[in-house]
């Protein structure tokens, strides 16, 4: 009986430390709970054009790389040599969304542009995610509006 | 110097700056012409160019060197289908049109040029390609193809550039013009009269399709929805050969209301 208890006691100590340890390591119950980790996108999406509004041409697609899953893109002329860009993705999970600007130029059926996004938020599994020197890339099929785009870059989460 | 010396002295360089750019642009008369067809705002439209250059003693203008148009704000030229295909100088000069694909052709109109002679001069009334050429620093690029038979034979190419505008999307379209000699040797032709469009009216481009050719009609620039305060402005400035320069605008009156 004696015995017993001893082990109990034992194994007691064991698990409040164990438990502690746990705590301690994930930061249970503050606010300081993230543990951020960094993940190298490499995406390519292939995009229609669902509707033109103005100089804005928006577009939905599936993403694949990285991160999979559904894209949206609000792709905004501004110039005749700059557009910028919205991105939301939707892979299981959660959210991404970006903004970006890029350089634009027309050559023959294609429009071509070139230039950066920056991840703004998140949500789920994404929700602490940030990036700000995302290459954004990709042309635009000027018959039809189709666009294909190129997202790379690293994404912390 | 008291305060209305210094104003008269400047009403004096205001005046005298003034004097200098009118008699620069003194010796050749020019007046654009604009037009979109349709004028629907809101919807694809060809624009209608053309300009007319006069001397102003009434003898032949100097020949045109260079032309730089500008285009009013608000047009989308950026989301129209025109020149899906580039179409190289080279080939054009070798092949003429047929060195091109069809889907590379922006517009056409006809040209009016005075052919100097001895004391004497003739006419000739070539025609004008529009055609989507290779980008220039990422720039939209214009060939233009004349192509001239009598009494002067002659192909010529030459390219305009266009330039971005603002955020509402104006621009200018910069064009140099060769001097064209009339004879080996001899003075250059004078422009005097330019009628051209850019847009699909009377251009059919080809596309495959499941293994066939089918032809259709491209998306040309497009008007916005709302017309600006007095219309869409143009005005165009050209530089002559005799070193002066003049700029002439040109409004296209907004559409009526139906």
């Amino acid at each position: 009986m004696q015995r017993i208890s001893r082990v109990s006691s034992a194994t007691i100590v064991a698990v409040l430390a164990c438990i502690a340890g746990v705590m301690q390591m994930y930061g249970a119950g503050s606010a300081s709970a993230f543990v951020s980790r960094s993940l190298a996108l490499k995406e390519e999406a292939k995009l229609h054009l669902t509707s033109k509004t103005g100089f804005t041409l928006n577009e939905q697609g599936v993403v694949v790389g990285t991160v999979k899953g559904t894209i949206y893109i609000h792709l905004r002329l501004t110039s005749n040599s700059s557009v910028v860009s919205e991105v939301n993705i939707y892979p299981p999970g959660g959210s991404l969304s970006g903004l970006g600007s890029a350089s634009y130029h027309v050559d023959g059926g294609f429009a071509v542009f070139v230039g950066g996004l920056a991840v703004t938020r998140g949500t789920g599994s994404y929700a602490h995610a940030h990036g700000s020197d995302l290459r954004f890339t990709g042309t635009i099929q000027r018959r039809g509006d189709a666009v294909a785009v190129q997202l790379s870059g690293l994404l912390t989460v | 110097m008291t305060v209305f010396a210094r104003i008269a002295v400047l009403w004096a360089v205001v005046l005298t700056c003034a004097t200098m750019s009118v008699a620069a642009g003194a010796t050749e008369i020019v007046t654009l012409h604009t037009s979109f067809s349709p004028e629907k705002l809101g919807a694809s439209t060809t624009v209608g160019f053309g300009f007319d250059i006069a001397n102003a003693d009434g003898g032949i203008p100097s020949p045109l060197e260079g032309l730089s148009l500008h285009l009013p704000s608000g047009i989308d030229y950026l989301s129209t289908t025109l020149g899906l295909a580039i179409c190289r100088p080279a080939a054009l000069l070798a092949h003429g049109l047929d060195g091109c694909s069809p889907n590379s052709r922006l517009g056409f109109g006809s040209a009016y040029v005075e052919v100097p002679f001895g004391e004497n001069s003739a006419h000739e009334i070539p025609d004008v390609q529009a055609l989507m050429g290779p980008p220039h620093d990422g720039n939209i690029v214009v060939v233009f193809y004349a192509d001239g038979h009598e009494p002067v034979y002659a192909q010529i190419v030459f390219e305009g550039e266009l330039i971005a505008g603002s955020e509402t999307l104006g621009g200018s379209l910069d064009t140099a013009v060769p001097l064209i000699p009339s004879v080996a040797g001899g003075p250059p032709v004078s422009i005097v009269k330019v009628r051209t469009t850019i847009g699909p009216a009377g251009l059919t481009y080809y596309e495959h399709v499941h293994g066939h050719t089918v032809s259709f009609h491209p998306v040309g620039v497009s008007l916005p929805t709302r017309c600006p305060l007095g219309g869409f402005r143009f005005s165009a400035q050209f530089a002559f050969a005799d070193g002066t320069s003049t700029t002439a605008t040109s409004t296209v009156p907004c559409p009526r209301r139906r």
